[in-house]
């Protein structure tokens, strides 16, 4: 519903207040939304050490936690973006706009170079965020968009080959280089900033901001709070983090292409924001449970081949994943209207 | 048309639709109590009542809408039961609501065929419109209600009240065809109109009864007078009159809608002339909305705007909050022009605004009580950036105790609370402010139970104690009357009289005349 729409609305008669006393009531903090995405990491692993208990003892618990380092990243920025109620189409793009940007830099500038990165990717995430917030364009329309433009960019630059990070590579060896706990650090890196942001959403004014937004964002506007900062804030956040993904891209291959290691990330990384308890309607997301998403979201390809599915239909399985996931936390019966 | 065509009247002392008795409440609201009258065919009744009288539910239960808890309805001297809206609809009912319907962008046959399409409809044929059946049959039930609009015109090209006989022929139409004697409610239908208008609609109505009878909702008597052979008067759920035209005036009609007149009490202190306003509007208006609006309302002051629906008053509030842009005259605040004014503006400069859509924009109800109460103003709640749960949760707590909150948890999402306590944590959301220099309120007391309504208007006196300019929008006259030390009246988004209750002594019938 446009804003206009919103503003214009009749007022409601007495009893027809009333009547929706009962029925706009907020869904309740069902279970999902605080154990179940750990529930659902758990299920998963217990089914996979049993059918392939070469899994346990093989170190599998270390790559599955490099699969999930990229994914919680992506994840995390899209949990941010959906979390004030918008969706973030482009961000695995700029993961690779990102990784090609640091593979051509780290050379050059050294340790400067990631920086660099991080400050490029944030602004067009910001900018994402801009146009969706101050320009009014949808921002599923919008990302669509910034998908393409990005992809393009990422071949040009390219030049449509794999670009290798010529030297300085042994800056970024640490983080799958050394592990904590039999976990690469990368993947530390990725938890940290999951809690991070939940402090942030908790304890921050600037946080619940974005939670009143992605709640109602009417009321939010009409409290006289910065709804539109809150927006590019988010998309922001979305931006940098793919860029911290598209570290660790680099960090693992050393090279980077359109087509190579990070350029199908955005199916999982939605997926494991849902998996992860996020809301699609907004409002309702916690980082931590993010973790267990990305975890069951990069098991979901071992466990699939466990059971006999086979890797060129993954994504089969993630589509499947969002639809079950968002069809069972929906509280359906008060929306009549979907979008 | 002619007589000939008229459908037989049967017996004329069975009316069209005899209501016996009808109650319906909502919680402890009896928002209808014991209604019972009677709409013979071919006359057209006139039904008149103030906001919250109970018209609308009653229009509900006729329709379908709402089922009455106790009473009986009957269509032609046969007790029937209207379960959802087709029911009414078969029974020859067809309301024609307020706010048009129908959708611009087709065709005014298309529009008809809309209401009641159904696969065994001979308009239709495996899913696709059969359009010579469908023009014919459009021009039929168009004819039957006196209309010659060709039926193949779209509906944006239509005028105003050609739209209105659109709306009637199809709220009319069922399977194909149209009632015998079709009872037709009209629902405020001319307070979108203009003046000539309003004139072809009142042609249209005569007509109307020609073959079935009226229900003509409105709140402006002199046309209800004009209009109707009979008028029906509702007060707090209750119909308090029912009487032929002839036998009454429009003075009579005032004094019934409202019951007792109530007068204003002379306020002690005098006018606060000479003082800086909190705000003042200046020659304020808004295309299509309001015009020409002036006001000021210096600190400790409360000023009361009342008016009818389609007055603009709710309007000029959300001007006033930046909610609405105004496209003229100036907005004082504290004495200086504002300068693209937004409500995160008009926030920071001390403004509150508690509006009629609560759930909508008064609250987050996804967000605990204690959260919502801190949103607007966090003061002790946070500091600089960091939000500080514990100062929160006990500052919360204050505020529950002190509004009589229940159930006493802060930590519950608000939109689990009942409305009244819902408004409480949201007048204390705004009255929060460091300083609270403007609070304006849109319809606050709407659907909350006497002590509710008790504690939201203590709050609103210890605001303006406080030194808080108040602007109100009463849900009833006796509120303005009680609340109010300057009251003034908007009609057609203009405002006709200003009353300062420091110097007159209005009654209710004073702002009512200068309202419809």
């Amino acid at each position: 519903m446009s804003k206009k729409a919103l503003l214009e609305q009749p007022a409601a008669l007495p009893a027809a207040a009333d009547g929706k006393t009962k029925s706009a009531r907020r869904r309740p903090r069902n279970l999902w939304f605080t154990v179940g995405p750990f529930a659902v990491f758990l299920a998963l692993f217990a089914l996979v050490a049993i059918l392939r208990p070469a899994f346990l003892t093989g170190g599998g618990m270390a790559i599955l936690a490099v699969q999930a380092a990229t994914i919680l990243l992506v994840a995390l920025g899209q949990a941010m973006v959906l979390h004030v109620g918008s969706i973030d189409l482009s961000n695995a793009a700029i993961v690779i706009f990102a990784a090609i940007i640091l593979a051509q830099t780290l050379g050059p500038l050294g340790g400067i170079a990631p920086i660099v990165t991080l400050a490029l990717v944030t602004v067009i995430g910001a900018a994402n965020g801009f146009l969706v917030a101050f320009g009014q364009i949808p921002s599923f329309a919008l990302t669509l968009g910034t998908l393409g433009i990005l992809q393009a960019a990422s071949l040009v630059i390219s030049n449509a080959t794999t670009v290798y990070a010529t030297a300085n590579n042994q800056l970024l060896a640490p983080l799958f280089g050394t592990a904590l706990a039999g976990l690469p650090m990368a993947f530390w890196v990725g938890v940290v900033l999951a809690v991070g942001l939940w402090a942030f959403l908790r304890f921050t004014r600037a946080g619940e901001g974005m939670t009143a937004v992605g709640l109602n964002e009417t009321g939010a506007l009409f409290s006289g709070l910065r709804t539109r900062w809150f927006k590019v804030v988010a998309f922001a956040l979305s931006g940098l983090l793919a860029g911290v993904a598209g570290i660790l891209v680099i960090a693992q291959a050393g090279a980077a292409s359109s087509f190579g290691l990070g350029s199908d990330l955005l199916l999982p990384g939605i997926a494991a924001a849902i998996v992860g308890g996020t809301a699609i309607t907004g409002g309702i997301t916690n980082p931590i449970n993010i973790v267990f998403g990305a975890l069951t979201v990069a098991l979901v390809p071992i466990g699939a081949a466990a059971v006999g599915i086979t890797p060129q239909a993954q994504s089969l399985v993630y589509g499947l994943v969002i639809i079950a996931a968002v069809a069972l936390t929906m509280g359906r019966g008060h929306n009549e209207v979907v979008k | 048309m002619t007589n000939a065509s008229l459908a037989p009247r049967t017996g004329v002392e069975t009316p069209a639709l005899r209501l016996t008795n009808i109650s319906k409440s909502f919680g402890s609201t009896h928002a209808v109590k014991n209604v019972s009258l009677k709409i013979p065919r071919h006359e057209v009744v006139g039904l008149i009542g103030e906001n919250g009288a109970g018209k609308s539910t009653l229009l509900k239960i006729l329709t379908g809408l709402y089922q009455p808890d106790s009473g009986t309805i009957e269509t032609d001297g046969r007790p029937v039961k209207f379960r959802k809206p087709q029911d009414a609809v078969a029974a020859g009912i067809g309301v024609v609501h307020q706010e048009q319907s129908l959708l611009s962008n087709l065709s005014v046959a298309e529009n008809i065929a809309m209401n009641a399409l159904s696969s065994k409809d001979a308009a239709t044929s495996y899913g696709f419109y059969r359009w010579k059946r469908l023009n014919q049959e459009a021009a039929a039930i168009l004819a039957r209600v006196g209309s010659t609009i060709d039926p193949r015109t779209k509906v944006s090209d239509l005028s105003f009240v050609d739209r209105q006989m659109v709306e009637i022929a199809r709220a009319l139409r069922v399977d194909e065809t149209i009632h015998a004697a079709p009872l037709v409610i009209l629902d405020e239908p001319t307070s979108v109109l203009e003046r000539n208008e309003t004139a072809i609609l009142e042609r249209e109505i005569r007509s109307l009864r020609d073959i079935g009878s009226v229900l003509f909702v409105s709140h402006r008597l002199d046309e209800v007078l004009r209009i109707c052979d009979r008028v029906v008067v509702m007060r707090h759920g209750e119909v308090v009159a029912d009487v032929r035209r002839e036998e009454v005036t429009e003075e009579e009609l005032f004094r019934l809608m409202i019951g007792q007149e109530s007068r204003a009490r002379v306020r002690k202190g005098g006018s606060a002339a000479g003082a800086v306003a909190a705000v003042e509007a200046k020659g304020l208006g808004r295309k299509g909305q309001f015009k020409d609006v002036s006001f000021a309302v210096p600190a400790g002051r409360s000023l009361a705007i009342v008016g009818a629906i389609g007055s603009g008053r709710e309007s000029v509030c959300r001007a006033l909050f930046g909610a609405e842009a105004f496209d003229a005259g100036t907005l004082e605040v504290a004495g200086r022009p504002v300068q693209g004014w937004s409500m995160r503006r008009a926030v920071r400069h001390g403004l509150a605004y508690i509006p009629s859509e609560r759930k909508v924009e008064g609250m987050v109800g996804g967000l605990s009580a204690a959260e919502n109460l801190t949103l607007v103003h966090p003061r002790e709640a946070a500091k600089g950036p960091i939000l500080r749960r514990k100062a929160r949760m006990k500052a919360a707590e204050d505020w529950f105790e002190r509004l009589d909150v229940r159930p006493r948890d802060p930590r519950l999402p608000l939109g689990r609370f009942s409305g009244g306590n819902q408004q409480k944590v949201v007048m204390a959301k705004w009255l929060r402010a460091e300083e609270l220099s403007v609070l304006i309120l849109d319809h606050p007391l709407r659907g909350l139970d006497p002590g509710a309504s008790q504690t939201v208007n203590d709050q609103i006196r210890a605001a303006q104690d406080d030194g808080a300019a108040v602007i109100l929008l009463p849900d009833t006259l006796e509120e303005a009357l009680e609340m109010a030390d300057e009251i003034i009246v908007m009609r057609d988004g203009e405002i006709t009289a200003r009353f300062d209750l420091s110097v007159d002594s209005p009654t209710s019938l004073d702002l009512l005349e200068k309202m419809v």
